[in-house]
């Protein structure tokens, strides 16, 4: 049975590119643009993992996430940004929030790992 | 047609043709036999018509002896009778004889004997009858020892040897003619049989060279096969991982663009007017507040000597030296600095200005200034 991810990005090539890499990787994908998709999508399809950015164009993504935690309480949230953070904000406040966070600059074999160390290959 | 199906085809042509010659031979023997037959049958009729006439020739002979002993009329016919079918055993010989010359001639002597013998015959019973005893006394006279008769017996006798002597030839001639009838159907078998062994061994030669054939063929597609298999293999792997590699440099690309815009994105936001300098102090970028402050476009500006934008005052004086060339090759903040910066209407607009040396592995190569528009002033 092949793990859901559902990917949510405002940036069409970064929807597709995760997409494309995860599909290859063995996931079945659904990637949306904003978070009203997000909530819509995992509703209907519930997902094992959800990627989301930080910044989306109708909302925050750590917001959604809130949104998300209350419909999915036991999915990990992975946050993937370009927003670079400190690390001692990452480990006090967002790890309360998200499972794991990811630089969008990190390579795909290290954002794979992080898939694989949430959901399993 | 490949070579090995002509050979097959003459081997069975030659099969055919002794097979057509062995039955001509065969047919032209049984019809020599047949004709051998006509002529042994012919021969025996000859013989028997010989010994019919010998038989009637004595009977004749016999009666009319008779005759001149009784006188009666019975044994006159009886010697008319006989010498009648002496006639027609003759006529019979010479027709059976008429195509062969020298019984022809043979029959031509005895019938000339026959017909003296016949006219002697009649001489005697013509003389009992009309002149009495002496009359056959001087007829018989004539034939004392009946010499006549024994040549007409050996004339007999020699076209009976002679045509006894020619069964016996043709009886050779026609065992002959079977032991060579034998000899050619045996020869023909046999030719016959060698030359269906060399078709099959050459069939069965051409079937164990086109299994061969067909053998390497297939191991030869196999081998393709699995070639093909392997390099396709080969093939999808490089593929797959040139597209995964393909996938990381794109996302890489993204990465870096998306943190430029970032970047981009912060400095454009800031209000102050944000330049970043090389070493020599020239201008090399510019964010907005820039252009909208001092009215130049970029390329007007960039690659641009800072001095010649802004001049930093020193108690209320232009300084000697250039404090923002100083400060940047000491590698050294400069803060707070009061300068006027000449726009391109030439009106000159107080701010305050700091600089931020670019350090590259604690290698100064260039700055960022800040000019912050004291109130009063333009922005």
């Amino acid at each position: 049975m092949q793990k859901h991810i559902l990917v949510v990005d405002d940036e069409a090539t970064i929807r597709d590119l995760l997409e494309l890499f995860l599909s290859r990787s063995g996931y079945r994908v659904t990637a949306v643009s904003s978070a009203p998709e997000a909530e819509e999508a995992a509703a209907k399809d519930r997902p094992d993992l959800v990627i989301t950015d930080l910044q989306l164009e109708d909302s925050d993504g750590l917001e959604m996430v809130d949104r998300l935690k209350a419909l999915l309480p036991d999915t990990p949230m992975m946050l993937l940004t370009g927003v670079l953070f400190d690390p001692r904000v990452v480990r006090e406040t967002l790890k309360k929030k998200v499972s794991c966070y990811v630089e969008k600059t990190a390579p795909l074999a290290r954002i794979l790992a992080a898939v694989q160390g949430l959901v399993g290959k | 047609m490949d070579k090995m199906v002509r050979r097959i085809l003459v081997f069975f042509v030659l099969v055919l043709g002794v097979f057509v010659a062995v039955a001509i031979d065969s047919v032209r023997n049984i019809n020599r036999a047949v004709a051998g037959s006509d002529w042994v049958n012919h021969t025996h009729a000859v013989i028997l018509e010989n010994e019919a006439l010998r038989s009637g020739l004595y009977l004749a002979d016999g009666s009319a002896h008779t005759f001149v002993v009784t006188g009666e009329p019975g044994d006159r016919r009886a010697v008319a009778e006989a010498l009648s079918d002496v006639s027609e055993h003759l006529d019979i010989m010479a027709a059976l004889t008429r195509n062969e010359p020298a019984q022809r001639e043979q029959v031509a002597r005895i019938d000339s004997l026959v017909s003296a013998r016949g006219a002697f015959l009649r001489a005697l019973i013509k003389a009992r009858q009309s002149g009495g005893m002496d009359a056959v006394h001087s007829v018989l006279a004539d034939d004392a020892g009946q010499l006549a008769l024994k040549d007409i017996d050996r004339a007999v006798e020699r076209l009976k040897q002679d045509e006894l002597g020619l069964l016996t030839e043709r009886d050779n001639a026609s065992f002959m003619q079977a032991q060579m009838t034998r000899w050619t159907v045996w020869t023909g078998v046999v030719l016959d049989f060698l030359l269906l062994a060399g078709a099959a061994w050459l069939i069965r030669d051409d079937l164990a060279a086109r299994r061969s054939a067909a053998s390497a063929l297939r191991a030869a597609n196999n081998q393709l096969e699995a070639k093909v298999s392997e390099r396709t293999a080969e093939l999808f792997s490089a593929n797959e991982l040139l597209t995964a590699e393909n996938l990381e440099r794109s996302w890489s690309n993204q990465g870096l663009e998306h943190q430029l815009n970032y970047n981009n994105l912060i400095i454009n936001s800031i209000n102050d007017l944000v330049m970043v300098l090389t070493k020599a102090t020239n201008i090399s970028r510019v964010n907005p507040a820039v252009v909208r402050v001092t009215g130049f476009e970029p390329h007007e500006l960039i690659n641009r000597p800072f001095a010649s934008l802004a001049q930093l005052t020193h108690a209320g004086t232009a300084p000697m030296v250039d404090p923002v060339a100083q400060a940047m090759k000491d590698g050294r903040d400069l803060r707070d600095q009061g300068a006027t910066v000449l726009d391109k209407l030439g009106r000159r607009i107080p701010v305050e200005v700091a600089l931020f040396p670019l350090r590259d592995r604690d290698k100064v190569v260039g700055g960022v200034v800040i000019l912050q528009v004291i109130s009063g002033g333009k922005a």
